[in-house]
């Protein structure tokens, strides 16, 4: 029986398989979504290519505008890390919203009332508070599944809510202002509270000015975050039991895995990272917590975890792609006549696309394999 | 506190109790089919947009048809998803919510040439009084005084609810989907139409109950006005334990919850709070009855599961 | 022949109701159905035996329409036909009922019969309860048909699901191992009403591996062996042994060398364990070296008892003792380290994790043990996946590459996997649940003799099953669980009569039969 296995045709390696399925995948789904966007702007009477060389355009022809791209791409990827560790588990965190709102309240906090501190001490708290904040907002519903058995896709969609009067509240009451009467919003944060431009450090300001591009330190830091990500899943004993949970809760809890309690590790580190989703805009942009902040990051970021196959891998591409859609809206707008909301439509259509594509894809290699091994297996 | 503020919370209570009664049905006959709906909240978006616009052009009546037609057609998409192509039901509930809030901005420009909202004051419906009710004393009475005809359209959808789900060979069929799609097409019983029928029920309802959202509540669309009400209609289906009478229970509870804000700001302890706390309550209170009461429930057999086996 | 046959011709005495000629069924890597000719007669018990993976389920499932042949051709009164759906099937009079219900719990009695063949827009439940029950009278069976299926018992259960076929008018009753889950008391009434029904002029097809009851039962026996027909005879010419070699193609033995037990003080006790509803007081107790066998028939607590055993669930009250250390409600971590091991009844749902490679599953249960991880939680991968390839080789699993999902592998590579995992640390006490389900003949003499070692390593074995020929073999001592109580304790030299009270109901029926 030994020598029969010997003969047979070798077969690739799983991740091969995978990673060729996924592309594929992602081709499709690409080529499918570019062809109902073809259609729909030709209804409008525009051209398709170049509308599509127009978005490409606005973002790489100057390195300012790459680098816009990377700085829309930046709370992505953190958003896109929270959702697809939360995932891995099984679980979905749909609550990123809330959690990063919750946590620019917090940094701001810190920022506002540990203000003389300098800044190597004051940037890390300050960090450290919006991290804690999102966590904390995130234990509720993490706490609720597992005591309560409580969904938490309606949980956290509840915290949503509550995030948002909550950091209201805050935000006209006790972080107001008082020097500026008629904006909503908090002070000014310290100077030593604020990240650093990336340009700046680096010197290239005069080709990437900082008063328009807010590219900082937590991009390259969100790179690192993704690797260290990567690593907790698949290198640690957490990351094994979050994948064991996350597949088949059954026999993982017959390998002495507690369920419950990789469920609330895993939420409570989503909930960590959706709280450094929003600290690009106050501490790279604004450099205060306004009332109109940016809201939609937490949407945003699941569907960049789908895009990016909620792998570590996957996700800062899918960012950059968000990325680059977002900085093409502003070129479509000036160059032509389209509502911008096309190409609101066309990531929605990408999205339902990858994930039908990543299903069908995912399916056929099953079979596939499963083939394969029946004539080689005994 | 005066007793016609309660009766002014309770008629906008009712109101509300509409439009998370309406899309909990709708969820209801989606999910006893097998098909996990979290996009509920996307296909009211949907029934927003498309009733203001529908309301604007021919009138309310129109309004809450084409509502609902959108938010059917919508909601094939989910069923093509999940059923046909078997993608994660959640996976795709959630793609179709964000997906639902592009689509209303772009249909919103289209119509209404602004992104995030229409003009205010769409033309509503004609409201009706109860006659005895609204003339309890006190100010009760209030609460069933200007009350929109869909209010009652949406109580008198129960019977006609548990006939088909109970009575007829439609909702055995639909409901066995739901519990044990093997066994039922072990029968020769198709699975796949049921599933579609489900969830464009689903659709339909939860597009029907955005229209009643834009028409008589708000008077316009404008993004963001659904607040959740997609979400909690699903609460109050949990809460319900998945049967038409008691998610109506469910949807009493947290349509009231949803006025006190509106309503009952001046109540005593209520009014103690600042208003950015008022406004937590109904999110709150929905927190509190699902964790307190969902270990009691237990929902299709079924449900989330994609159906692997062949149609018949 | 231009009139179309309807189901009222009878068939004459000598032609058969159904012909299977040449009948193929591939699947991916097998051949399931080889070239297979089979008749069936009107108003016979045709036995269908083979060892696990003969084909004797394809064969019949492609005869109810679930799967298309490959090959060959299907006669129903002398008429070819193409069989591509259950109701096709049923309208031809041929029905089935498989060993795992297809029952919707949540639904009555009536509702799951009528489910399919409703007859009409509405649905009358008072009138479909009314002709149910007298249809089944007419057949000698009694049932509630308002009744909720999740109330049943199994074997109630089972005849909810000949009256679905009843109730569809067929002629032929496809049973599928159909006793696997009754007592012997059940089964005695099973076996009248398949009387009663081939006297009424039904045929009946009784998929089994059970000999002694194929050999009670049935009128004429075909025996399948990978996929093709080795033999076909009657009860009155054959033998269980000569059954047996057919089946399988070589001598079984079916006795293996089991060594006396010299069996010191208890390594497990268990004194008063109670769970709500489902263990009612139960007491045990195993020595090294020993290996008990719970013997009965499946949901009588035996899953609830191995869980509480190794940790899953809190007994409410009771104890247990491992090597004098009370370990009462601790968990599954706590009970491995101190030499616990558990080898589950479902694979896929309690063994592996199936979507992770072998080399992570081999190390699940010990993921938390230092010799596999580095500092700071990392894992050790290097020596994992050295466990793993020493694993594979030594219990002979048959995988491509230890970087291959578990997934890939057949259910007895699977199993012996989950084996070797469990046994690797040397445990003290083996709790093996329904080890050999679904397995051939070649992995479950592998997996007996593993469990044997055991003994003679001087282990203590707590072996649960439903197979009472895995409880002889293997079984130094046997109790019977029945409805979470232990109702009796034998030794393996009692005959299977004698189990059989205590699988229904223990000391007491047995003060009544005497």
């Amino acid at each position: 029986m030994a020598t029969e296995a010997a003969t047979q045709p070798r077969i690739r390696p799983e991740w091969i398989d995978f990673l060729v399925a996924q592309l594929i995948a992602l081709a499709g789904a690409f080529a499918f979504a570019a062809l109902i966007g073809a259609v729909i702007v030709i209804a409008y009477g525009e051209d398709p290519l170049f509308v599509y060389r127009t978005v490409w355009a606005f973002g790489t022809s100057r390195p300012q505008d790459f680098a816009i791209v990377l700085e829309n791409a930046t709370p992505l990827i953190y958003s896109g890390l929270a959702v697809a560790v939360a995932f891995k588990a099984g679980l979905f965190n749909i609550g990123v919203e809330g959690q990063y709102i919750v946590g620019m309240a917090a940094a701001a906090a810190a920022a506002l009332t540990l203000s003389g501190l300098p800044t190597v001490l004051l940037l890390p708290l300050v960090i450290v508070a919006a991290m804690t904040g999102a966590m904390l907002w995130a234990a509720v519903p993490a706490v609720l599944k597992v005591k309560t058995g409580a969904h938490e896709v309606v949980t956290t969609i509840m915290m949503n809510g509550i995030a948002v009067s909550l950091v209201a509240w805050l935000i006209l009451h006790p972080l107001r202002s008082d020097v500026t009467t008629t904006d909503l919003r908090t002070e000014d944060f310290p100077a030593s509270a604020l990240v650093p431009n990336l340009a700046t450090s680096l010197g290239i300001e005069d080709v990437i000015p900082d008063s328009i591009v807010h590219l900082t330190w937590l991009f390259p830091i969100a790179l690192v975050v993704c690797v260290t990500v990567w690593f907790m899943m698949f290198r640690t004993r957490l990351g094994y039991e979050v994948r064991a949970v996350g597949s088949s809760p059954g026999s993982a809890e017959a390998g002495g895995v507690s369920i419950g309690g990789t469920q609330i590790k895993i939420f409570l580190i989503s909930g960590a990272l959706a709280g450094l989703v929003g600290l690009n805009h106050i501490l790279g942009d604004t450099g205060y917590l306004g009332s109109n902040y940016e809201t939609g990051l937490g949407f945003s970021g699941i569907a960049v975890a789908f895009l990016g196959r909620n792998h570590p891998a996957g996700i800062p591409l899918a960012a950059i792609l968000f990325g680059m859609l977002l900085r093409g809206q502003d070129g479509l707008a000036i160059l032509t006549e389209l509502p911008i909301e096309i190409l609101i439509i066309l990531q929605g259509i990408l999205i339902l696309s990858v994930v039908v594509a990543y299903e069908l894809v995912s399916r056929a290699l099953a079979r596939r394999r499963q083939a394969q091994l029946g004539q080689a297996a005994s | 506190m005066p007793l016609i503020d309660l009766g002014a919370a309770i008629a906008l209570g009712l109101r509300y109790f509409t439009i998370i009664y309406l899309t909990g049905l709708g969820g209801l006959f989606s999910e006893r089919s097998g098909i996990v709906n979290i996009g509920l909240e996307g296909m009211m978006v949907v029934g927003t947009v498309m009733g203001a616009w529908g309301t604007i052009a021919y009138g309310p009546v129109a309004g809450l048809v084409t509502g609902a037609a959108a938010g059917l057609l919508f909601s094939l998409v989910h069923a093509l998803a999940t059923v046909t192509f078997k993608v994660d039901h959640i996976v795709s509930g959630v793609v179709i919510n964000v997906v639902a809030i592009g689509l209303a901005r772009f249909l919103s420009q289209l119509f209404f040439g602004q992104a995030t909202q229409s003009d205010p004051g769409i033309p509503d419906f004609a409201t009706i009084n109860i006659p005895l009710l609204s003339s309890l004393p006190l100010g009760l009475g209030q609460a069933f005084k200007g009350m929109s005809p869909v209010v009652l359209v949406a109580f008198l959808m129960t019977m006609p609810a548990l006939f088909v789900l109970n009575r007829t060979r439609f909702g055995l069929r639909l409901r066995s989907a739901g519990e044990n799609p093997e066994a039922a097409s072990s029968l020769g019983v198709r699975i796949w139409p049921l599933r579609y029928a489900g969830v464009a029920i689903s659709g339909a309802l939860a597009g029907l109950a955005g229209a009643f959202l834009a028409i008589e509540i708000n008077g316009l669309f404008r993004e963001g006005q659904t607040q959740g009400l997609g979400f909690i209609a699903l609460a109050a289906l949990i809460l319900g334990n998945w049967q038409p009478l008691r998610l109506m229970a469910g949807a009493l509870l947290f349509g009231i919850a949803q006025a006190i804000p509106l309503r009952l700001q001046d109540a005593p302890v209520i009014s103690l709070l600042p208003e950015e706390f008022i406004r937590m309550i109904p999110y709150v209170i929905t927190i509190i009855a699902i964790a307190g009461f969902v270990g009691r429930v237990q929902p299709p057999a079924a449900a989330g599961r994609a159906y692997e086996g062949a149609a018949t | 022949m231009a009139e179309p046959m309807t189901k009222d011709d009878a068939g004459r005495s000598g032609a058969p109701l159904i012909a299977l000629h040449q009948v193929t069924k591939r699947f991916p890597g097998v051949v399931a159905n080889d070239a297979v000719d089979l008749t069936l007669q009107k108003g016979e018990i045709h036995a269908l035996i083979g060892e696990n993976g003969a084909g004797k389920s394809t064969l019949m499932r492609v005869l109810y329409g679930l799967y298309p042949p490959d090959g060959g051709h299907i006669e129903v009164r002398g008429k070819e036909v193409k069989i591509n759906s259950p109701r096709a099937a049923l309208a031809l009079g041929v029905g089935m009922v498989h060993q795992h219900f297809v029952l919707v719990d949540r639904f009555t009695v009536a509702e799951n019969i009528i489910l399919g063949a409703e007859g009409g827009p509405l649905v009358d439940l008072d009138r479909a309860v009314k002709r149910i029950e007298e249809q089944a009278e007419g057949y000698g069976f009694k049932v509630d048909a308002r009744r909720r299926i999740d109330d049943l018992s199994v074997g109630e259960q089972q005849r909810v699901e000949i009256l679905k076929a009843l109730f569809r008018g067929v002629d032929v009753l496809i049973l599928d191992e159909p006793t696997a889950v009754l007592t012997p008391a059940e089964t005695k009434d099973l076996f009248a009403n398949l009387r009663a029904l081939k006297d009424n002029g039904k045929t009946i097809v009784f998929i089994s591996h059970k000999l002694d009851e194929v050999l009670a039962i049935a009128d004429r026996i075909t025996v399948l062996r990978r996929g093709k027909v080795v033999g076909e005879t009657t009860p009155q010419k054959t033998s269980k042994e000569k059954l047996a070699e057919m089946m399988v193609g070589r001598e079984v033995l079916f006795r293996l060398e089991k060594p006396a037990v010299d069996a010191g003080p208890p390594l497990l006790q268990v004194e008063g364990l109670n769970l709500a509803g489902k263990l009612h007081d139960i007491d045990l107790r195993v020595g090294a070296g020993e290996i008990l066998g719970v013997a009965g028939v499946e949901g009588n607590g035996q899953g609830e008892l191995a869980e509480v055993l190794i940790g899953l669930r809190p007994p409410d009250s009771g104890r247990i003792t491992l090597d004098g250390k009370d370990i009462t409600g601790r968990s599954v971590r706590q009970n491995r380290r101190l030499g616990c091991a558990f080898v589950p009844e479902d694979r896929h749902e309690r063994g592996l994790v199936l979507s992770m490679t072998l080399w992570e599953n081999s190390v699940l249960g010990q993921q938390s043990r230092p010799q596999y991880l580095g500092g700071w939680g990392v894992l050790a991968i290097k020596r994992i996946k050295e466990l793993a390839t020493r694993l594979i080789k030594e219990f002979d699993v048959r995988a491509r590459s230890i970087g291959n999902e578990a997934s890939t592998l057949s259910g007895g590579n699977q199993q012996k996997l989950i084996l070797a995992r469990e046994l690797e640390d040397d445990p003290r006490l083996l709790i093996a649940q329904q080890p050999t389900r679904g397995l051939d003949v070649g992995a479950i003499e592998f997996v007996w003799k593993q469990i044997l070692e055991q003994k003679e390593a001087g282990r203590a074995v707590l072996l649960i099953s439903a197979e009472l020929d895995e409880i002889y073999e293997l079984s130094d001592r046997i109790v019977t669980i029945y409805e979470g109580r232990i109702t009796g304790e034998y030794s393996p030299q009692d005959p299977p009569e004698k189990l059989g009270i205590g699988m229904t109901g223990g000391r007491q029926a047995e003060r009544e039969a005497s």
